[in-house]
Parts: C-alpha cells; structure tokens; sequence
C-alpha cells in the first residue's frame, strides 16, 4: 500500500510540473540581416570625402529605424519577427536633450534575429520608420524604441513623433559648400519594403543564416538637390517625401542571403 | 499527521510549486470615468487602460518636484488646481533655466476627451506622448530622463507603485508618462451650476441673465465652443493676428501651421474649454489677454483679417468680429460664471498626496 501511495504521488509530481518539448536535433535559428551602407560604388563612411555625381559629400552621421520585419516563406506564409524596431547607425556622438546628455558614436549594421522558425523563406520585408500607432504614442516602447536615442522629437513643445531617418553632412560643390541634415518622419513617411531574396534560404539551428542587404545613401539622395535644400524635415514636405520614397524604392537592395 | 496525510501534503505542495507562474501577483483594479450623465462618451484609451494604481502613481508623480533637473518644480507648479491646473500668469518664467516661456499653460480639465492633439497647435497626439515636452524641455523641467528613472527607483514607494501600476519590476519612461496621463484623464470637471441645471437636478436653476449669457454663447460662441465639453478640440485662427510672417523658432508664431504646414492653419490655435474659463485667465496661447472683457472686446470689435481668418469670426455682416453690446457681454460672463466647477478645484482627489 505505501509503495503505491509514494509511486502515486511521484505520478502526480511529474504530471503537473511544466515540461519541456523534447529536444530535437534541428530546430529554429538564428538570422542577422546585414545592412551594408554604401555611397555609391564604394563604402559609407564618416569624415571622409566622397564623391558622388559632381558633388563631394562629408558624412557625419547615418541613422534609420528598421521595424516590423516580416519573413515569407516559401510556401508563402509569412513570420512576423515580435517586438522588431531597431536602430541602424553610422554615427559620431549625438548630443540629445539639448545636451544633457549624449548618445556615443556608435555603428551598427547587423540585427540579428533569434528564434526564426525553422524554414525555408524567400522574402524579406520590412519598414523604414516607424508605424503610426508607435509614433503617435511614444509611451509604448518596444523593441529598441526609446525617446533617449536622439531620433525622436520631444525636447521642442511641438511634434512629439520618431525621426525615421536621419543623414547629416556637408556638401560641396565647386566653391559652394553646405552643411545638410535631410530627415524624414510623420505618418506619411512610413514605408514599408518587400524583398525577394536572390535564392531560397534556409534557417535552422544547423547553421547560421544572413541576409546582406546594401544601403546607398547616393540612392537615398538621388534627385535631392541638398545645396538648394540642406535642410529637409517636416517644413518640406514634398522634398521629405521624395526622400522617404527613395529609402523604400531605390536605397535599399538585397545582395546575398545565405 | 498521519503518514498518508503527509503524503497528501506532500503531493499539494508539490502540484502547487510546479507552473508557478500564476501565484499572487498584484492586478492592478481597472477603473471607469466617472461621466457626468450630459457628457459625451470619452474616447477609449487601449493602450493605457485606467486602474486604480495608475492613477494614483500619475496622481503622485504629477505633484512630485523630483520629475524636474534640480527638483524645484513638478507638473503642479504651472497646473495648479486651485486655478483649474492652469498657472495665472501669461507666459511662465519658474522653468529651471528661468528663461520666459513662448506659450502660455493650458488649464487641465477634460483631458480623456482631448483626443485631437495636445499643445495649442497640436503637435502632440496624446498626453503620454505630451509629457515628454515639458519633462525634457530646458526651459520647463529639464529633466534627464534616464535620471529621473533613477531617481525614481531609489525611493522603495515608488518602486512598488510603478510595479503595481503595471505588472513590470522595471520603471520605465512608458510607464512615467502613463501614469501622468491616466491621472490627467481623471480630471473631470462637470459639477457647475450650469450641468446641474442641463441635468435638471433637484433646485438647479440658472438666472435671466444666465440663461441669455447661454443663448448668447449658443448663437455666437458654439462654431468653436461645442458641445457639453464646450471645445470642438479644433484648430482656429480667431484673429488676435495677422501677420504670419515670422517663422522664428520652429514656426513658433506661425499656430498649427508648424504641424500642419497648410497655409488655411497659419494662426491657428486649440479651441480652449470655456468650462472653469473664469479660474483660467489670462487668455489666449500666449495669454495676451489679462481678463474675459478683454477677450469679448477683441471677439466684439478686435478681429483682425487675414485669409486665414476663420470664416466663424466673420459674424459682422461678412466683414470680421462678432458684434456683442455691452449688455450681452455681462450676460455671457454671468453664464460663464455658472460654468465654474466649484468642487473640481477642491477635489481631494485632486489634490497634493505628498
């Protein structure tokens, strides 16, 4: 009788603890993507000139939000990546809240995506910026959103909203030199990719995936005269539009996955 | 205890321990605005429902001097109740910089209803988001947000308020804001004469001169001042301007057009509540004007033209003003006296809890 009892109660013990799936052998991975910012033909990079067109460019600082990443697998369903707004950036020290304080220099070109459902995909998408219901309310912080990143606009008693994307320099041409900070931002301005991967990609715990994706500031500002409008923000609308468009219909492009 | 009922012991212990995941954390109790019966019904707030606790940590922090840089003012400096959370004075000078601010302090009061910007040109879509302005600004608290955070976890109380408040053992700068925001929304002011009178409660009652104030505000004031909320929470260009010109500071002097940027908005401002209007001079977005006469004179026989100029404050035959005799101008002021919420400025629940 007493075995019985003890063995009885070892039962309910096991019964009612939560256990885990049993492991298997190859199960959900990781994948980073990679945005690559280039200038044109060659490299982004900070503080040096580069040439572009029949303009030299002095980049300070390069700053987008990449969020709501959604994954299509091949078989066309799709994987919505939870809690994804990330800060991409090429960037010196950022002086925030007047400068109270200052967000460091910082570069940071890779996210990487944990938990990706083991699959075969073939499309990535995602937006630049950040979705309405976020940017309207900048009390609801997921992912990386935070108002302490220098790309929000509260420190001035007016648009309390997410700077989407953020290019800062100079330009010159000829003896005419300008210093440019060209912005985009509200509602409008969301935008959102959708990108077919060169071939079928596999994610797995079995190997690490990653898709490459090229970010051309050249193509960001294609058609953009930044002598004539150094500075593009909300007070040109038309101008911060072109601007948008060209980070969702040219900017960006998919290089490799693998 | 007998061995078997050991055993049992054992095996409830054992089955209580396993999944533990619902044992007793706190919920915080959601709470329902209290709608005066004439009211519309107040937008919903999804995002950040009310409870009991959030509105008592908004309540605290709201008086708290720790929410500026140097701890020397909290929200209540420039919103006191006694004055309907407005401040008495046309553009404030107590910021931690003591540099003179560009706008004047609104009044609070029928906040869950302010669903069509925050600000007088409405650059904010909500209060949570609105908070982080006059929180970071320098030249209102110039508070460090990551400090403020610190300063905030440093005092046990709050600690357990803010986990209470919202099921997170972190503060949060979210959490700050809406805490803030729920509070505001309680601030409900809709006990005056007049909403007993429009309720018809038991003795309510307004006098001639009330009730002709009233028909007076209904005919000429309600293209902008609507409803029982008294504020179509619109943008208008009343004409206290009519150059537009300066684009200084952001677009400062330029109203809603800043947000907006559509010409039809230069020298748009909020519509203000006339509710508690009585306890909330001086007037007007940079308080320009120091009593209510002052304002009836400039609606009487000071509108400027501009094309711009709302077509509501064209009631001159077509030509700009609203032509008020002197006699009808005591009778709005009679009636909106009567709009005074006597009991909104001494609710306790309004009050300081420090």
């Amino acid at each position: 009788m007493k075995k019985i009892i003890y063995m009885a109660a070892f039962a309910a013990v096991l019964a009612s603890s939560c256990k885990k799936e049993t492991v298997i052998s190859e199960h959900d991975g990781e994948l980073t993507l990679s945005f690559d910012a280039k200038a044109g033909t060659g490299d982004f990079a900070l503080n040096q000139d580069i040439t572009i067109g029949t303009r030299t460019y002095n980049f300070k600082s390069l700053r987008y939000w990449v969020s709501n990443v959604v994954l299509v697998k091949s078989d066309g369903t799709e994987y919505a990546v939870p809690e994804s707004y990330y800060l991409l950036e090429e960037t010196g020290p950022v002086v925030v809240q007047e400068g109270d304080y200052t967000y460091p220099a910082k570069k940071r070109e890779d996210v990487v995506l944990k938990n990706i459902p083991m699959a075969e995909y073939k499309a990535v998408k995602f937006s630049i910026g950040v979705d309405a219901t976020h940017n309207d309310n900048l009390s609801l912080q997921a992912g990386e959103l935070s108002q302490l990143s220098g790309m929000t606009n509260v420190s001035w008693m007016w648009h309390t909203s997410y700077i989407f994307t953020s290019l800062q320099g100079t330009v010159k041409e000829g003896a005419t030199s300008k210093t440019f900070l060209a912005e985009t931002g509200v509602n409008t301005n969301y935008k959102t990719l959708s990108l077919n991967l060169p071939s079928a990609m596999r994610v797995s715990s079995a190997k690490s995936a990653k898709i490459t994706l090229d970010v051309d500031v050249a193509k960001a500002i294609d058609g953009i005269d930044l002598i004539a409008t150094p500075t593009i923000g909300a007070s040109q609308a038309s101008v911060m539009a072109t601007l948008a468009d060209n980070y969702a219909t040219k900017a960006i492009t998919v290089t490799i996955a693998k | 205890m007998s061995r078997l009922s050991y055993i049992f012991f054992c095996i409830l212990v054992a089955a209580m321990q396993a999944c533990s995941k619902t044992e007793m954390s706190p919920v915080p109790q959601p709470v329902e605005l209290e709608v005066p019966a004439n009211f519309p019904v107040p937008p919903s707030m999804p995002d950040n429902p009310l409870t009991r606790e959030g509105i008592e940590l908004g309540r605290r922090l709201f008086y708290d001097k720790r929410l500026s840089g140097n701890n020397t003012i909290s929200c209540a400096s420039c919103h006191s109740q006694s004055l309907s959370f407005s401040d008495g004075v046309a553009l404030s000078q107590i910021g931690v910089s003591g540099s003179i601010l560009h706008r004047h302090a609104p009044a609070l009061l029928n906040m869950a209803w302010a669903n069509n910007g925050l600000f007088w040109d409405g650059g904010s879509t909500n209060l949570e988001s609105q908070a982080f302005a006059p929180l970071a600004n320098r030249d209102e608290m110039n508070q460090e947000l990551y400090e403020l955070v610190n300063e905030l976890k440093a005092v046990p109380d709050y600690v357990n308020r803010f986990r209470e408040a919202f099921n997170d053992p972190e503060i949060k700068t979210g959490s700050i804001v809406k805490a803030l925001a729920q509070f505001q929304r309680t601030l409900i002011a809709g006990q005056s004469r007049y909403d007993k009178f429009r309720r018809q409660e038991p003795g309510a009652t307004l006098t001639v001169q009330e009730r002709e104030g009233l028909q007076l505000v209904q005919s000429k004031c309600m293209g902008c001042h609507q409803g029982e909320l008294f504020t179509d929470n619109r943008y208008h260009n009343n004409g206290i301007d009519q150059d537009f010109s300066d684009a200084s500071l952001e677009g400062l002097f330029q109203g809603r057009f800043r947000i907006s940027y559509d010409p039809a908005d230069l020298g748009s401002f909020k519509t203000p509540t006339l509710r508690n209007v009585m306890l909330t001079a001086p007037y007007m977005h940079d308080g320009r004007f120091a009593t209510i006469n002052a304002v009836l004179d400039h609606y009487s026989s000071g509108v400027l033209s501009s094309p711009s100029l709302d077509p509501l404050m064209k009631q001159n035959g077509g030509m700009p003003g609203i032509p008020l005799s002197n006699s009808e101008k005591q009778s709005i002021i009679a009636f909106l006296k009567a709009l005074t919420d006597e009991s909104f400025i001494s609710n306790p629940r309004f009050s300081n809890p420090h």
